[in-house]
Formats: structure tokens, sequence, C-alpha cells
């Protein structure tokens, strides 16, 4: 599928701020499985000084600095992407899970190891990991139990923006039992880690139908999040969005991933003077577009 | 702690004293048990006035003394300890180096990640991820070591993170020096100088230009090991900064100071390498960009911010193989023997025995090790089962029986447990020992290595010179450095701000003790007429107006409760301690800008007065009052010594200027405004009575009633009164003296050109046009007692001007806050 994506972030600020430095993850990064057919990152007011470059796990990532006083800010990136992510193997070929747990112990795994320890949003956990449980049946194929997982996830939890926040616990999403796409995110996370398998959060966008009948409204789509597990050393990487209960295809679109969301939040910032009481409205759009 | 046998650091093992300890076992014989306990009691006192203490007690707890009985190292012994930390730190290079750069060493399964990815001081933003780097990572070390029965040290701890405790060394060899000169005499004692010139040298050698300077970066005076912060930035001659000081501007970093930014290419970094830039790693304190400017090539951070990861206590396990896979070498100074607890085997060996090792959290190079010989039965069954069920999280070293070393006791020598902390630098070519260390006399609740404990009893560490050796100086004596010179331009913003504040701090004080004096004299009379009691109500509201006295007293009618409202100043939390807790933070951030002399005086003082004030009896207490009547005349004789030294140059560069400022801006202020409020009486205006009464206290507080006597004698009017307190600018304790004074300091504060200079005449012309307006007036009473508003309006003047200045001219940067990390609400796609 191919999609133009627009995200555009606009600040605004209670009394103008004299500097700011931005640090954001808002171009797509280039897969096998996803071409960046085009992409622009543009800021209004300009930056003094913008890089653009590679972060520590290979996203890309832009720094941003001003140096002039400045009442708003906003960025725009625009990307138009082709995307299909590879079909996993099927489930019964998959290995018994706890081979997959074992197998991320042997020094070959290093790269994958480094997403099977606790972080601080997506921290081990009893309650995460006992809700998994069921799913990881003994010597059940990795695959079949993850899938089993993220429809669980997706069955047992509520959709409810506004009743989290990125200081929000896992053990209170797992205990309430609702939220949005960023927390089933890191409850999934911390389910596979406790049980010894590597699991990353993956940042991007997914395509929203609008209701039956109503045109789609301009802005409305949103960041999205969902769950990379590891199935082993022949099988690589399959992606998993619990909000929605599926394996990830061709309705989403990466933008990049981390142990947590702090490693892939879309925009972070610091701002010196003014400031006050600050706001930040997102405006998200994904939409198909045809080829050629 | 000790085992059975520890090694004696004296004894040669053959019932004989080891050659190196003979002179200065004799020294100390010559001076005797009862000589040398006097010296132990004078280095704690001259410790604590040198403020490595904190200056109030509570304030930010760290007590070190320092044992009269150096530790001695021989020549040969310290050659070999330099040479195999030396390889220690080779190594830990490599290892930073290959972390940060290609992991070869995780793949190969040579260091397990679970010491690495879960570590909090792997800073996965200092990767080299495009493979060109060529900057080292360590330029300073220090290891923890512990000497065994059998007379090897062995390393417990390596820091490679700030290597802290090299200024706690320094001060102990300079104190000793002074406070027991006899044990220096006939003593070929390596000397400090050099090894610090050999830093200073090195950190300017990484500067990428002429026009970059070196500062060291501070968590700030809060930190515990700020003292050491303000001795090395002075002992190096380099600026002390703290994040809030610096700004990114086109990828580079700069100083805000008086006069604008400052470039700084190399930072010695004193605060955890995880809080530095508050846009890459953690949210908060620290410089947004840091790491960019890193990237960049702008700036070099002495010790690289990622470089703790390798203290690791786990790492411990692998050090043996990973030099002879990296270096092709065996260690020469090897670690207290270790196991990270990552295999079932070893986890039973650890949990079989657990009283013969020490615990430690695997990747917390900081941590000061658990031992579990010294817990309870049930502690220790505890940590057995934290270790049992996350093994990988915890390293565990055979537990140490450290040699012992005498030390002076209340009751003669006495062997103790020491540890010694030794420091190594990086010269551009190789890595150097300083001849010299930090020793610790440890008791059974002192940490064995880890970040250095608050309270510690420590040695100076000789290293003695061989026959071969030159030993540069006059021996023994340690010379202080001289102090830097900086003009006010130099002078970080920061510091203005303090010394303005520090300032005002201290005028605040001084009037509140001269108000509480008026009040308490009043109180203390046997029976007050009713003018005293009228005086009492005023001076109360005054009080109250400045924060003294809680406003609800003044209904109070009788003297007791007065006498409880004015003691309540000085008692725990009262506004009187609570200003002396004020100057005591500002006297301790500048440290490094205040002369000793000045120093010892301000932290002396300011000891005892807050001793004063606690031993203040209840209120009750007849004597009470008495005391606290003391207590303000104290507190204006401190006033009135500070002043005079400060005049008297003893605050280093621009510092004066700024606290002069502070000062004169608090006094006019707390002149206009306490006229206003003693002037501001219900029916002032139809009872000329009332009006003379306040003027007459008016002129009390201004201690100005003999100079009024002496010109007009017992006349009191008006006009002369006013033109005393406001517009005679003879007057030291007038408003028209530090209005002049103010107009004066405008001129060498700010920039030329500017309209502030002038911003002060409109004032001085208002002191003067209130004094003509009630000589003119044909009732000068109710003339005068219309004066608050137009008071109060030129106390309002005073500081904005003020104001205008501090944000023009030494405010600190703006205060940073973070997006999109802080609170913020999730907002996800279904």
């Amino acid at each position: 599928m191919r999609y133009r994506v627009r995200h555009i972030s606009r600040y605004g600020y209670g009394t103008p701020v004299d500097l700011a430095a931005h640090m954001v993850h808002l171009r797509p990064r280039p897969r096998s499985f996803q071409s960046v057919v085009s992409e622009k990152l543009v800021t209004s007011p300009m930056a003094a000084r913008r890089r653009d470059g590679v972060d520590y796990f290979g996203n890309p990532v832009t720094w941003l600095f001003l140096d002039q006083p400045h009442a708003d800010f906003e960025v725009t990136a625009e990307s138009v992407v082709d995307v299909e992510f590879p079909t996993p193997p099927p489930s019964g070929e998959t290995l018994p899970w706890e081979d997959v747990a074992q197998a991320a112990r042997l020094p070959v795994a290093w790269q994958e190891a480094e997403f099977r320890f606790g972080t601080p949003m997506a921290p081990l956990n009893d309650s995460t990991r006992d809700f998994a449980r069921p799913s990881f049946a003994p010597g059940r194929p990795v695959l079949e139990a993850l899938v089993d997982l993220t429809s669980r996830i997706f069955k047992e939890f509520r959709f409810k923006a506004g009743v989290t926040s990125i200081s929000t616990p896992v053990s209170q999403v797992m205990h309430r039992r609702e939220g949005v796409c960023q927390d089933f995110t890191h409850v999934m996370i911390s389910a596979l880690r406790g049980l010894g398998l590597p699991a990353r959060y993956t940042s991007g966008y997914i395509r929203t139908r609008p209701p039956p009948g109503q045109p789609r409204r301009q802005g409305a789509d949103q960041s999205h999040a969902w769950v990379g597990a590891w199935l082993g050393p022949a099988h690589g990487w399959v992606d998993l969005d619990p909000t929605n209960g599926v394996v990830v295809k061709d309705e989403h679109v990466l933008l990049g991933w981390g142990r947590d969301y702090s490693d892939v939040s879309p925009v972070r910032g610091v701002i010196l003077g003014g400031g006050g009481d600050h706001w930040l409205s997102v405006s998200v759009d994904l939409e198909p577009e045809p080829v050629g | 702690m000790t085992g059975p046998h520890p090694l004696d650091e004296m004894a040669d093992g053959n019932g004989g004293v080891k050659p190196h300890w003979r002179g200065l076992l004799s020294s100390m014989f010559s001076l005797g048990h009862e000589v040398l306990a006097q010296r132990a009691r004078l280095l704690d006192e001259t410790f604590a006035e040198e403020g490595i203490t904190a200056i109030l007690p509570g304030e930010r707890a760290v007590n070190w003394r320092c044992d009269p009985i150096p530790l001695p190292l021989s020549a040969a012994e310290f050659n070999a300890l330099e040479t195999g930390l030396a390889q220690r730190a080779a190594l830990l290079e490599l290892i930073l180096a290959d972390l940060y750069g290609p992991r070869t060493l995780l793949t190969d399964g040579r260091i397990p990640v679970d010491i690495v990815y879960p570590n909090q001081d792997f800073l996965r933003a200092c990767c080299d991820l495009t493979g060109t780097r060529r900057d080292r990572y360590l330029f300073f070390y220090a290891a923890d070591l512990l000497r065994g029965g059998d007379g090897i040290w062995r390393v417990l701890a390596d820091r490679t993170d700030e290597a802290q405790g090299i200024a706690y060394a320094l001060e102990n060899r300079r104190i000793l020096g002074r406070v027991v000169p006899e044990l220096f005499r006939n003593q070929r004692v390596h000397q400090f100088r050099p090894f610090m010139d050999i830093i200073g040298e090195s950190l300017q050698a990484l500067l990428p230009g002429d026009s970059a300077a070196v500062a060291l970066l501070s968590a700030g005076h809060a930190d515990p090991m700020w003292f050491e912060h303000v001795l090395l930035a002075r002992e190096l001659s380099i600026s002390l900064v703290e994040s809030g000081d610096l700004t990114l501007r086109n990828g580079q970093v700069y100083l805000k100071t008086l006069r604008g930014l400052q470039r700084i290419g190399v930072l010695l970094r004193r605060k955890s390498g995880r809080l530095i830039d508050s846009l890459e790693l953690a949210p908060g304190i620290g410089v947004p960009g840091l790491m960019e400017a890193i990237r960049g090539g702008a700036l070099r951070i002495i010790n690289d911010p990622g470089s703790a990861v390798v203290e690791a206590p786990g790492l411990a396990a692998f050090l043996p193989q990973l030099a002879r896979h990296l270096l092709g070498e065996d260690l020469l100074v090897p670690s207290q023997a270790t196991l990270w607890l990552g295999e079932q085997a070893m986890v039973r060996t650890v949990l079989r025995d657990l009283e013969g090792w020490v615990i430690r959290p695997a990747t917390e190079g900081d941590a000061v090790p658990v031992v579990p010989m010294q817990l309870p039965a049930e502690e220790r069954e505890r940590l057995a089962a934290r270790i049992a069920a996350r093994p990988t999280e915890y390293a565990a070293s055979v537990a140490p029986h450290p040699s012992v070393a005498p030390c002076a006791g209340p009751s003669g020598l006495e062997p103790r447990p020491v540890a010694l902390r030794m420091f190594l630098a990086f010269d551009g070519q190789r890595w150097r020992a300083f001849p010299g260390g930090l020793a610790r006399a440890l008791s059974e609740e002192d940490g064995l290595a880890g970040r250095l404990p608050r309270n510690a009893v420590s040695k100076d560490v000789w290293v003695l010179a061989d026959d071969s050796d030159a030993v540069e100086g006059a021996l023994g004596l340690f010379t202080p450095t001289l102090a830097i010179r900086r003009t006010s331009g130099d002078l970080p913003s920061r510091v203005a701000d303090n010394f303005y504040w520090l300032g005002r701090y201290l005028e605040r004080l001084e009037e509140g003790a001269r108000l509480l004096r008026a009040m308490i004299a009043r109180v203390l009379r046997p029976s007050p007429t009713a003018r005293e009691m009228a005086e009492m109500h005023v001076l109360m509201a005054s009080l109250s107006s400045v924060g003294m006295a809680d406003p609800e007293e003044n209904g109070a009618v009788g003297v007791g409760m007065l006498a409880s409202g004015v003691l309540r100043a000085f008692r725990a939390n009262g506004r009187m301690r609570l200003l002396l807790d004020s100057v005591a933070g500002q006297v301790d951030q500048l440290r490094d800008r205040l002369t000793g002399e000045l120093y010892s005086v301000l932290t002396r003082s300011l000891r005892d007065m807050t001793d004063a004030m606690r031993r203040l009896p209840a209120d009750t207490d007849p004597r009470a009052l008495e005391r606290a009547a003391m207590l303000t005349t104290e507190i204006l004789e401190f006033s009135a010594t500070v002043a005079g030294l400060a005049a008297e140059n003893m605050v280093r560069g621009g510092g004066r200027l700024f606290l002069d400022f502070g000062r004169r801006t608090e006094r006019a202020q707390a002149i206009a405004t306490e006229l206003a409020e003693v002037l501001d009486q219900p029916q002032a205006a139809t009872q000329p009575g009332r009006v003379e009464a306040a003027l007459r206290l008016a002129l009390e507080l201004r201690d100005s009633v003999i100079t009024y006597r002496a010109r007009y004698l017992a006349v009191l009017q008006p006009a002369p009164a006013l033109d005393l307190i406001l517009a005679d600018d003879g007057n030291p304790r007038g408003l028209a003296f530090q209005l002049s004074a103010l107009r004066l300091l405008l001129h060498q504060i700010v920039e030329e050109g500017d309209p502030l200079v002038r911003a002060i005449d409109p004032m001085l012309q208002e002191t003067s046009d209130i004094v003509q307006d009630v000589m003119q007036s044909p009732d000068q009473m109710a003339t005068t007692a219309r004066l608050p508003p137009r008071l109060r309006q030129l106390s309002q003047s005073i500081s904005e001007v003020a104001d205008q200045v501090s944000r023009r001219y030494f405010t600190l940067l703006p205060i940073a806050h973070s997006l999109g990390l802080e609170n913020e609400e999730f907002r996800g796609a279904a």
C-alpha cells in the first residue's frame, strides 16, 4: 500500500520562549518492506540549527535548535511510503516459546537481548506476566502464543483516551484494563519480557476508517504504537498490534522502534524562558494514495 | 570486618617495623600520645572551620575528619601500584571504546549483555554510530583498594565516572602539614603540586581553540561533594559552573557571564553523566543539546558521560580474561575475586556461604557493598531470597579482611582496618598516579568501596621518595595556591546573583535585628508607659510587615504575648533562623569567591548564632528576652564585621560590587517602607502627638537619635527629622546616602550609555522634595502623616531598578521546561 502521512505538532506558549531544543522521531524508517518515496520536515519558526541523523536504534531522528524568542512552534512532517509488512511464518512452525527465551540468552542474540530487559515504562512486572501466562502453555509455538495474547489484550482491555499519561505505570493499566495504544503496547512488552522474550516498542501510524457513510475527518488520526516480538533466530521479528488485535500487515506505517516510548517519542523538547502554560495540539492524517 | 589475621601495615612480618614507617613512628613517639591526641582534636576543629563539613549542621551532612597519622607507601610499593592501576585504566578505556563502538565484546560473549543493557550508566546517546570517534573516554580514574592478609593490594571498585575524592586528599595534606608539621621533618614525601599542574595542562591541551575555556561542571552546592568541586576548580584555576549557567548557541557551548557569553570547550564533569543533557538523557536538570555539541566536536566532557558503565561490579568477574584478550597481559593489580551470579552453579556457591562474600548490584558502580557477615540472620535471609529470585542482578566478591594501620584513638594508638583510594590521570601520553591518596579508617558501618561516605575518618597518604627520586620543592610543605584574580566581567552571572542575594539577606538580618532590639528594649521595661505600649504596637506592625512577626499578634494586649511574638523570630522556622540559613546557603555557594579569612569569619559566626538561637530559653523563662537582646547585638556586630571585611576587598573579583548593590538596595527599601509603616497610624493626621512619637521611633531605628540631638537639641520637628532620615546624604543610616551609593555602584555595574545609570536621580530628587514639601507646609505634622503612599512608591521604584539591573546583568539563564516526557497525556490511535 502507498500512504501519504502528514503529522503536525503545534506548541503554544503562554509567554514567548527564548530558546528551545527539540529532538523528534517523525521521519519513517526505511526497511526492506517499507520504502520512503518522499519525506520532508519543516518547522515554523525555522530552526537556527537542524541536524538529521540516526539514533542508537537506527531510527531517523532530527535535532532542532531555536534561539530567537517565539510564542508558538510548529513541526510538520510529511511523507509518502510504500509499505507491506512481511507475512509471518505459519505459527505452528515457530519455536516453542521457551526455546526462544533460551535463544535470547545466547551471545548470538546479543542485539535482540537488548529488548528482554525491563525499562522504566515497560518494566518486569508480576501482574503483566501472570496475565500473559495462560497464552503461554508449556511448549506452545511462540507465534501462536503471541497472537493469542494480542487478541486477549484487544478483547479484555477497553480503549479509553484521556485516562492515562506518560507517567501511568503498566501495573495501573493492567489493573484498570483501560488506556490507549501506548499503554497496551507497554503492557504486552512488559508481559513478554517477564517471560524472558525480547519485545520492542514500535512507533508509527495506522489507517483509520470513518464510520460507514461518513467522510474521513481531516487531522483526526493519531500516533500509533504496537509491539515487535522476537520469534527466534530463524524467523526474526514479528509486528503485533494489541490495540486492534491483529498481526501488522498493510495498514500500518512504521516510524521506528526502541525499548519503550521514551526511546522514540515523536516529539521531545526543552524550552527555556517563558513557557507559562504551554499546550500541544497534534493533527495526523494517514491517507492511502494510488500508486503511479 | 577484620578477619582472624589482618595484615598490619606497619609490621614487616618478622616482628619488626617496615623501613618506610620508621621515620614516621619516631616523630610520633617524640610527640607523645597526649600531644598527638590534642593535635587530633585540633585537626577536627580545623576541618570544621575550613568548612569541609557543612556550614550549618544538618544542612549537608558531610563530616570528614582527618587522622593525624598518615599512611606511608614506600616508593617501590607506589610504583607497583601506579603501573598496575595504569594497566587497569588502559583496559577500562579499551572496554569503553568497544562497548560504545563495535561491541565485539558482546558479540563474542566476553562480557554478558546483562551487565551492559540494564545498566543505567550505559548511555546509548554516547554510542559512536559512525565509527569515527577518536577521542578517549577516560582521563581520570580512581580505584578503591584493600590489602589482604597475603600482602596484596586488590581493587574492590573501579571508579571511572567522577573519580571523586582527590580534593579531600589535598586538603588532608594541607591541614596536616599545618597542624602537625613535626611529622614531616626529615621525611621525603612526594608533593601534589606537580600532579595538579599536569591535570591542569592536560585539560588545557584538549581545548579546541584559544577562545574557549575549561570549566568544572557541578551539580551545585547541594551536592555532597560540593566542597571538592570548589577546591578542585580553585586548584585548577577554572570556572565552577552548573547546568543553569550553560547555554547552546549554534552548536557551541557558552557560559553566561556578566559581559556576555564565554565559550566553553572542555567540561570537567563532576555530576552524573546521566544528568547532563535534559534533551537526550534524563529530563530535568541538564543542558539541552550537550550531547549534540559533543558529537559536533564543539565540546569535550571529561570523563566521557558514558564512562560509568565500566564501574559495574559484575564486570570485575571478567576483567582477568579481558586483560588477556585486549592487552595480552595479566592484571598486575588484581580485583578482589568477584563472581557475576549469571550461572546457577555460582549462585549456589555464594548462597551456601553467604557470610564469606560481599554483595553488590551487578550494574551499579556507586553501590556500597553489603556485608552479609554484619547482617542479622533474618536480613541475611531476605538478601539470599532476593539473590535467588534475580541472580543476574548481583555480583559477589570474596569478603575481604583489610589490613590495619595505627590511628589516633582516645587512649593512644589503635589499629583500624584501612581502605585506600588512589587517583590516576592521563597526561596525553600515559597514565600517572597521584603521589598520595585518600585512605579511610574503617569502622563497621563504613562502606568498603563505591560512593564516598558522608562521615569518615580519613588519612593522608604519603608516597615516600626513593633516593633516586627528585622531590620538587621544600619537603612536606604544601604551597598554598595563589588565588586567581578575576575581573568582574568574567564573573559568571550566577555568582553575581549569589553576591547580590548575600547582600540582601545580610541586610535583612541586620534590619530584623534592629527592629527586634527596639522591641525587646521596651518589652523588658518593668512597667511600660502608655507611649511605650503604643510604640510596641507600631514596632509590631513593622515587624510583621517584614515577616518577623505574625500580624495577628499585634492585637495582643499583654506584654507577655508580645514577648512570645518576638521570641518566635529566633525559634525553629522563625524569620531570623531562616535568614541565617539563607545567608549560609549563599556563603556556601560563594566559597570559591571568598577569601579564606572572610569565609571562616562568616561560617564561625553563622554557626555560633544558630547555636545561640537553639539554646534560647523557653518563653516563660525570664532570661529568654535578655538572651534575645544579646543576640540582636551579636547580629548587628556580625553585620558590621562583614561589611568591614568586604570593604577591605576580601571578596574576589567583582563580587564586592554586587554584595554592596544588594545591601544598599535592601537598606534603601527598608528605610522607606519602615518610615511609611511607622507613620501609618490611625488618626495620625489629627493627632500631632502620634506623628511626633512616630518620628522619634524612626530616628531610633535609624540609629540617628544622637545625630539629631546634636543638631537640633531636644526639639523634635518633622522637617529636620525627615531630612536626617531621607534627604541628608551625609547620614550613613539615611536613605539619600544609600541612593547615592547605589548611583555610584550602577556606574560601575552597567554598561556605558545604559539609561539605568540615571535611574536613581529622580529618587534622590523625591527625597529632597518630600522634605521641602513638609517644610513649606503650614501644618508639618499633617503633611507628614500623609507621606506613607509616597514613601511606599519610593520603595517600589528602588525595587524596580534593582530588578532591571539584575535581569539585564546578572540573572541566570531562563528556566528550562521539558516537553513531551513529563506527565503528558497519551494520545494514541485506536
